[in-house]
């Protein structure tokens, strides 16, 4: 089985939100509902000014918090190491949104359930990409089998030691930045 | 104020939840140990424990999206014994009908209240380790959350359980009031308990925000929020002088004025503790802020 991740590369990024948008349509979600953040860090003063944009979604942690608080079992790690919520048996308690320390968790209130980002497992199964990965017009993220050190994702993690956001909480994320 | 997923119903659990089992221990505490004078107050507290923590969870319930509408995926909430929610779920039914039961049997109410008459000790020792249990477990409950840094300490539960022994007594105060007014004077007995549990509170408290000033950054936004942010004149006035210091100071005069306060002074202080518990809660709640994963 592969274990799937993501590598992304805050260089590249032009801030267009369009893998915002490219998930918003493939999940059917509202206008006020999304899985991409796209945050703004800026550093220095004009004219030593400069903006990075930094796209955040569910890291697919290997020692999920959401998994381990969950009190109905409804959130899972899939076999392809992809964090999942059973649709049927979230109650919405929020408290794996009160959990997750990266906040990329929301309640949508038409099913009454914790969504997040599922790497468009339903697209990866059958042989394709996630959308916010085929939709990037700079290709800033780069998706694959981080257990294949012969794929682009790890290879690209490798040259540019690439790191997830904040490792020093231990929750073992799956998306890689490349931030300089 | 920063965006919290929970909101005003999980603050009105948190607080009912600490103050029906606190009001449950002050109950046990009073039938084991004081004389008879002090019955009206094992009465109330006994009374009000388990209404209160009922009242709260419904609260709990109410919060929920898909399990208020599809309840029986209620069911489901017991399946994960690494989820605090799951071990609440089990505190909570155990610890509501053995807290009525046990109101029954004290105040002999209906032939169930007459037929555990006899097995009232029994309840209490295993209602005291639930309502332990109840009173730690709703600080637990956010204090191992590492998404949010500033409820991430162990000091939490300990904060809780204080708050939770003394909005407790004093529900239970007022309800011995309400039952008896002769008793008033009576209560006098009882600011002592006030006194020590509001003490550790304070330095629960003081230790808990001192602390969080330099655990992490977050931490330290959410404390200084309270200490001279946003949510300051609610932490000052709310929490620290109408919820600690005023009915410190009334209880001291209290206990030294034996029997001699004004009615409406006991009670004042009581109700004091009862808007300090439940701020306390909310700023808490409120002022959670997530970590900065930017950094």
């Amino acid at each position: 089985m592969p274990r799937y991740g993501i590598a992304i590369d805050t260089t590249k990024c032009i801030g267009c939100h369009a893998c915002k948008v490219a998930c918003q349509n493939h999940n059917g979600l509202e206008y006020d509902q999304k899985f991409n953040t796209i945050y703004q860090v800026d550093r220095g003063k004009y004219p030593s000014f400069s903006k990075e944009f930094v796209p955040a979604q569910c890291n697919h942690c290997e020692n999920a918090p959401c998994e381990r608080v969950c009190p109905t079992g409804a959130i899972y790690t899939s076999p392809e190491g992809v964090v999942l919520v059973h649709r049927n048996r979230c109650v919405g308690c929020k408290y794996c949104i009160e959990a997750c320390p990266y906040k990329v968790r929301l309640i949508d209130h038409h099913e009454g359930i914790s969504v997040k980002c599922w790497f468009c497992i339903d697209l990866v199964r059958q042989g394709g990409e996630p959308a916010c990965v085929t939709t990037c017009p700079t290709q800033v993220r780069i998706f694959g089998d981080l257990d294949d050190p012969d794929s682009r994702v790890s290879r690209f993690i490798a040259e540019n030691r690439a790191q997830p956001l904040r490792p020093d909480l231990g929750t073992k994320p799956k998306i890689f930045y490349k931030r300089s | 104020m920063p965006e919290s997923a929970w909101g005003w119903l999980i603050v009105t659990y948190l607080f009912l939840a600490g103050a029906g089992s606190g009001a449950f221990i002050a109950a046990v505490a009073c039938d084991l140990l004081a004389p008879d004078w002090s019955k009206a107050l094992a009465r109330a507290g006994s009374l009000a424990a388990g209404p209160l923590v009922a009242v709260g969870t419904s609260a709990l319930v109410l919060d929920l999206e898909a399990g208020l509408w599809e309840p029986w995926r209620q069911f489901y909430l017991v399946f994960n014994p690494s989820s605090m929610i799951t071990w609440g779920v089990v505190i909570l039914s155990a610890f509501i009908p053995i807290s009525l039961l046990y109101a029954a049997a004290l105040n002999e109410i209906t032939f169930i209240g007459r037929y555990f008459r006899k097995y009232v000790w029994h309840l209490e020792i295993v209602g005291t380790v639930f309502a332990f249990a109840t009173a730690i477990y709703t600080g637990v409950l956010i204090a191992v959350i590492n998404g949010v840094p500033f409820w991430n300490t162990p000091l939490m539960p300990v904060l809780f359980l204080a708050s939770a022994l003394s909005t407790g007594l004093a529900v239970a105060m007022i309800g011995a009031a309400i039952i008896d007014i002769s008793t008033i004077r009576t209560l006098s007995n009882f600011a002592l308990g006030h006194v020590i549990f509001l003490s550790i509170e304070g330095v629960v408290l003081l230790l808990f925000v001192f602390m969080s000033l330099t655990r992490s950054v977050e931490a330290a936004e959410s404390a200084m929020m309270l200490l001279s942010g946003s949510l300051s004149p609610f932490f000052w006035a709310l929490v620290v002088v109408v919820g600690i210091l005023a009915p410190f100071v009334l209880s001291i005069v209290e206990y030294y004025e034996y029997g001699r306060m004004p009615k409406y002074l006991v009670v004042g202080a009581d109700l004091c503790v009862l808007i300090g518990g439940i701020s306390l809660r909310a700023l808490i709640i409120y002022s959670g802020t997530a970590p900065q994963v930017l950094a």
